[in-house]
């Protein structure tokens, strides 16, 4: 085992092999808990529909539950992940839906990083001063809004004085085609400057809700992780060659720092993707979040198809952005060796 | 006479722990004249180590902190420099070789990286590219300095050559080679092979191979005043010979006054010009170090002398010095060292001896100096 690329290659092949078992039991668990926790859906799904539509609904579900997996499970691997009750298919809704949900996530990582980093140092440097107390108080009141009041006070307070749009990606339906669903990348893909600077604003707001309800992690991390590193004997000898406190800061300490930051923020993931659920409603971002909502019945008829593939697709992300951590690690860390 | 690298004038640090004072250092005062090496022993817990990173302001202030003193280098009080441009003083002025050798190398940067760094820093600084620190006094000048031996430099590797060689070569070219100058560092500490150590991690070297690289990161800043913190004391004892052999060559070399500190005076016998010797955060004795070691003048400097095992001594026990250190937050009234030492007497035990003064005998211009009330009956007394 060493660092070289083939041993990275070796280090993510086993790890994406390890990632079927765990799709795997995160299907069968969906599946259950729908299957299980929607008691007698059909006259719910179909309230206006005949009776023989009713029997035959009913006839599908009182079968054997493995029996209705395995039919299920066959479906999916054949690339067919069903359809609502209303016959809406729901690949789609997936497929447009996972790039604008990926466009949020990383607009509020990138928010996370270069803010709460930054505040974690900083927290660190002054540690018990009242800058400290500050950046406590800020991350702090982050990590104790619930999503949905942090998202409609934005909505209805702070947008206003901003002059910031509040729904939808784009002010009006664009004029190119929409052919990765990450509503910036399409509108410089077309090279319409003024749709990006659209698409960047209605993205804002909703980036840093999410951002700034997760960014207490990566700022109490940092400021940990420095403050373990910071009295090291590397740091002061950094100090002694007469290098500015920033760059001993940033470059020497954090860089230490960082490795530890780095393994949390792939963690966090799934904090975002769960917040992404009620953000995308609130804020009408057309991402899987808002179809997760949708999915689960919040407007009254549950689409079991779609909840199954929104968790499945969450599952996904949360364990690739664990390895995309891992990998990160390595990369900061010399120490690491691929295995 | 020429003025001091540094003038310590009497210095206290406090560290803050709670509503409870230690008092780290007090009343410490010496100087260390251009091209010396002056060394510190003492115990564990003596002070000696927040002596030393005192001098470049480097002790976190909370919870340190300089309660009274100078500490003058070069002409300028350190205590009076604001703390932002500390870094100008630090690297190019006062350098620092610590006692870790595993903690003290960035373990996320590889060596060429951490060594070009300090290079850089020198040359911008040189070339005023970046603010530099100018002291009152100049820095001494070291090309009036007697040349080694012939036979010594022909034997020697390739190493930096001498001030105004540098000079010269630095009005040819502003640019840099920063590769070649880690390389001239690195075998200046006798690094082997230093072309592959250059892109190695630190945690791929051993720790004497480490200590060599953070004296090359020090030395190439070539700093007015070097500052050794127990260099050689996590090392292996074989490592700690070649470190400590490569330091004395380096001495003659370099162009450096040192302050070696130290908890072993085989060390310090070796290296030092100068000794001074700490207890319970004060200075009791300095002098040149053949007097200290000939003819101790407080009975603490006596103690540890007697406590070193001599080389093939196999009869009878080691002498020790009864009872401990005091914590330095609780000294005993007086004399800090009474509780422990064969002469005291009442006076001791009510009336704290003063700083150093001048043991009489001494030479005018080395003087051997104790903090003890009775320094001239130390050596005649049993």
């Amino acid at each position: 085992m060493g660092r070289s690329l083939e041993d990275l290659a070796i280090f993510v092949g086993k790890r994406l092999l390890q990632l079927l078992p765990v799709l795997f039991g995160v299907i069968v668990l969906a599946f259950l808990i729908t299957h299980v926790a929607a008691i007698d859906p059909c006259p719910r799904w179909y309230p206006k529909a005949g009776h023989a539509t009713i029997m035959h609904c009913e006839a599908q579900f009182s079968r054997p539950v493995p029996v209705q997996f395995y039919d299920y499970f066959t479906q999916l691997l054949s690339g067919n992940w069903g359809t609502s009750q209303s016959g809406d298919p729901v690949l789609p809704h997936i497929l447009a839906g996972v790039p604008a949900t990926l466009e949020l996530v990383l607009a509020s990582l990138f928010l996370m990083i270069v803010i709460g980093i930054p505040l974690g140092v900083l927290g660190a440097a002054y540690a018990g001063r009242w800058a400290d107390h500050l950046v406590r108080i800020f991350y702090l009141s982050g990590w104790a809004t619930p999503t949905f009041v942090g998202a409609i006070l934005v909505v209805y307070y702070l947008a206003p004085t901003l002059g910031l749009p509040t729904s939808g990606v784009y002010s009006a339906a664009p004029p190119f085609p929409e052919r990765t669903h990450m509503s910036v990348v399409d509108a410089l893909l077309a090279g319409n400057l003024p749709y990006t600077v659209d698409a960047l604003k209605h993205l804002v707001l909703p980036a840093a809700v999410l951002a700034f309800i997760n960014m207490g992690i990566a700022t109490r991390m940092t400021r940990a992780s420095m403050l373990e590193v910071l009295p090291l004997d590397f740091v002061r000898a950094a100090r002694m060659k007469g290098l500015s406190n920033f760059v001993v800061l940033y470059k020497h300490a954090l860089r230490n720092a960082l490795i530890t930051t780095t393994t949390v923020l792939g963690v966090t993931a799934g904090g975002l993707l769960a917040g992404t659920v009620v953000i995308e409603e609130i804020f009408q971002w057309p991402g899987i979040g808002a179809y997760a909502y949708v999915s689960l019945g919040a407007t009254g008829v549950p689409n079991f198809d779609g909840a199954i593939a929104v968790v499945v697709v969450f599952a996904l992300g949360v364990v690739l952005a664990n390895l995309v951590a891992d990998i990160l690690y390595g990369i900061l860390d010399p120490r690491v060796e691929w295995r | 006479m020429t003025d001091p690298v540094l003038s310590v004038e009497r210095l206290s640090v406090d560290y803050r722990s709670g509503t409870e004072r230690v008092h780290a250092v007090t009343d410490v005062s010496f100087t260390i004249p251009p091209g010396r090496v002056v060394g510190i022993v003492g115990e564990t817990g003596c002070g000696k180590s927040t002596l030393a990173q005192a001098i470049p302001r480097l002790l976190p202030e909370p919870p340190a902190e300089i309660v009274s003193g100078h500490i003058v280098f070069r002409g300028t009080d350190l205590v009076a420099v604001p703390r932002r441009r500390l870094p100008l003083v630090r690297g190019t002025g006062i350098g620092m070789i610590f006692q870790e050798p595993l903690n003290s190398l960035n373990p996320a940067l590889r060596v060429y990286d951490q060594v070009a760094e300090a290079v850089q820093i020198r040359h911008w600084r040189d070339i005023g590219l970046l603010p530099t620190f100018r002291g009152g006094s100049k820095p001494f000048d070291y090309s009036r300095r007697p040349l080694p031996e012939t036979s010594a430099v022909l034997s020697r590797p390739i190493t930096p050559g001498g001030a105004v060689a540098e000079k010269a070569q630095r009005r040819l070219t502003d640019r840099l080679d920063a590769r070649e100058e880690v390389l001239r560092y690195l075998r200046l500490v006798r690094i082997q092979d230093p072309e592959t150590v250059l892109d190695r991690y630190p945690h791929e070297l051993s720790g004497g191979m480490r200590q060599r690289i953070m004296i090359a990161m020090a030395l190439s800043e070539r700093p007015s005043l070097l500052i050794a913190d127990e260099p050689t004391s996590a090392l292996d004892v074989t490592i700690q010979a070649q470190v400590l052999t490569l330091m004395k060559e380096l001495i003659d070399e370099v162009q450096a006054s040192i302050l070696f500190i130290s908890h072993d005076f085989g060390v310090i016998a070796e290296i030092a010009d100068d000794l001074g010797v700490m207890y319970a955060g004060r200075l009791v004795e300095f002098g040149p170090v053949a007097d200290v070691f000939r003819t101790p003048r407080h009975p603490y400097t006596r103690g540890l002398l007697r406590a070193v095992p001599e080389r093939y001594k196999s009869d009878g026990p080691l002498e020790v010095i009864p009872g401990s250190v005091p914590h330095l937050a609780r000294l005993p009234a007086g004399c800090s060292y009474h509780p422990r030492c064969p002469l005291a007497q009442d006076l001791c035990r009510v009336d704290p001896p003063p700083a150093l003064r001048t043991v009489k005998g001494s030479a005018e211009r080395a003087p051997h100096q104790s903090a003890c009330h009775f320094a001239e009956e130390v050596g005649t007394t049993p």
